[in-house]
């Protein structure tokens, strides 16, 4: 009888994934030495958890019209860097897409400029907004703008690069200029993609938004960080809730909107 | 009478060698009807793509209405783009935009500016394309999506906007290739009269030998990028369309008798 084991595994192999795994487990030894991490404290602060979650559970609607104002101030911030990014995004967007002038070096460039924007994360452009424009909500919105602007630029050129060939082709054979091709029939085709993408945006500006206020760009992160620094957990709590509302009802109202659009 | 486009000795090289066009030269006249057959590969649509100079040509020389086409650039190509209209296979429309937007479209290449950027049609414009869709029997679509049509009104919308042009010269690239045959027989219906009307030239790029039989006032058979007939349907015999197709004409008949179906086996 054949005692030797019966292999069920492919001949040909994927070498990559075992050598991706052992890869990552290399890298997770190295980050534990690296950032010597205390186990036993940590393991000694557990409970604590759930107490802070305790604590934020006693809402305290006592400083509710801080919180509402601050809480404005934020869904402005989001509105309005969303507003401008839009209209920059499709300006850049234009430019950046292949098939509106086709003109390779050109939508390479402007390709390239934006990805290096969006390679520096947004609260490093709002710190730098910051420092420019002085503290307050202009440099929330400027810092976001650039951030979202970037982003759109890559999306909607991708979008408008997805409207087929031969229709661009059968404006050209009408005579029709390069940019009246792009008012006329590249933009209302992909406005549809357009909207989805704004309210996805919306919705990652407002969260956002929501850490720009600790850095101090304005808004309800101020007051979130400054209660939870100042043991306030309760008033921490409303906030944290508002927040999270505000963003699930932004959510709801764009899958509403976007199901009508197509 | 002067022609309205000359082909003279036209050829073209694809960069992957491929000859689409060898030597062609013809005349087009006004009121002509004019299909084009020939087996896929011969060189039908890129004959058609030289004369807007969607494809541009390696040699020769191609002259519409007295301007030679391969000269232009920029704002001088678009003029004379603007006179000669196009229907495609797959209408090619902007199906989010209205019939009548997608209709009014053939007038953007003479708006200037800002007007033509945000499409502000002139009344008489829209009062004209309103007209144009009635005698496609579309009036009641005018504010439809062109997402909502079916093919035959599709390609209708299609032609509508290329006659919005004015144009001298209408091409054809495979107009009724995507249709059923009563589609089919309605496009070429409205092609017939709507060019015949209007003194418009019409060059049709076709694969139905039977539908360039029936509409046309004249045949180019094209056969690996050259011209090996050019004349009245009448003209076109039996031993004529062998030398285009390499096929004998039951060949070409999808219907054709019993004992010829073997042969057309063979030859798919």
């Amino acid at each position: 009888m054949n005692r030797e084991k019966i292999s069920v595994k492919c001949r040909q192999r994927n070498r990559f994934i075992p050598g991706f795994l052992i890869g990552v487990a290399v890298l997770t030894v190295i980050s534990l030495l690296y950032l010597k991490i205390d186990w036993l404290k940590m393991a000694s602060r557990v409970p604590d958890i759930g107490g802070v979650f305790w604590e934020l559970a006693h809402l305290d609607f006592s400083n509710m019209d801080l919180i509402f104002s601050s809480l404005v101030e934020t869904v402005s911030i989001a509105v309005l860097s969303l507003l401008y990014s839009l209209l920059l995004g499709i300006l850049f967007g234009m430019l950046a897409a292949k098939n509106v002038f086709k003109h390779p070096i050109l939508s390479a460039a402007v390709q390239s400029f934006f990805t290096f924007l969006r390679a520096v994360p947004t609260p490093v452009w709002v710190l730098l907004m910051l420092v420019c424009l002085g503290m307050g909500p202009e440099a929330g919105v400027a810092g976001l703008c650039v951030h979202t602007t970037a982003f759109f630029t890559k999306s909607f050129a991708q979008s408008f690069e997805d409207i087929p060939e031969e229709t661009i082709e059968a404006l050209e054979v009408t005579g029709t200029g390069r940019l009246s091709i792009f008012f006329n029939a590249v933009l209302p085709a992909s406005l549809g993609q357009i909207v989805a993408w704004a309210g996805m945006r919306l919705e990652t500006n407002f969260s956002e938004c929501a850490i720009l206020g600790m850095v101090g760009a304005g808004g309800i992160g101020y007051v979130i960080s400054n209660s939870l620094q100042g043991y306030d957990y309760g008033t921490a709590g409303v906030a944290i809730l508002l927040v999270f509302l505000v963003a699930y009802m932004i959510e709801r109202v764009f899958v509403r909107i976007k199901r009508k659009f197509n | 009478m002067e022609p309205i486009l000359r082909f003279e000795h036209v050829a073209k090289e694809y960069p992957n060698g491929v000859h689409a066009l060898r030597d062609v030269s013809f005349e087009v006249k006004e009121g002509e009807f004019i299909s084009v057959i020939g087996p896929s590969g011969s060189g039908k649509s890129t004959l058609l793509r030289a004369i807007n100079r969607l494809i541009p040509i390696s040699g020769g020389r191609v002259i519409l209405d007295g301007r030679s086409v391969s000269d232009q650039k920029g704002r001088n190509l678009r003029a004379v783009r603007r006179e000669v209209g196009m229907i495609f296979q797959n209408y090619n429309l902007v199906y989010s935009l209205s019939v009548l937007q997608n209709v009014l479209h053939g007038r953007l290449g003479y708006m200037k500016g800002l007007r033509g950027i945000f499409g502000r049609y002139s009344e008489n414009d829209k009062k004209e394309a309103l007209a144009l869709l009635s005698e496609m029997g579309l009036e009641d679509f005018c504010c439809n999506r062109a997402s909502d049509l079916s093919g035959g009104q599709k390609q209708r919308v299609g032609i509508a906007r290329a006659i919005m042009q004015k144009p001298k010269l209408l091409l054809c690239d495979e107009p009724i290739a995507s249709l059923d045959p009563s589609s089919s027989k309605t496009i070429m219906d409205l092609l017939w009269s709507m060019t015949k009307r209007r003194g418009i030239a019409c060059i049709v790029n076709l694969h139905q030998l039977d539908v360039a039989l029936k509409y046309s006032t004249r045949i180019i058979g094209l056969s690996k990028g050259e011209i090996v007939f050019d004349g009245a349907p009448e003209r076109l015999d039996d031993t004529m369309i062998e030398e285009i197709y390499g096929t004998s004409r039951e060949n070409l008949m999808i219907g054709g008798t019993e004992d010829d179906k073997a042969d057309t086996v063979n030859c798919a």
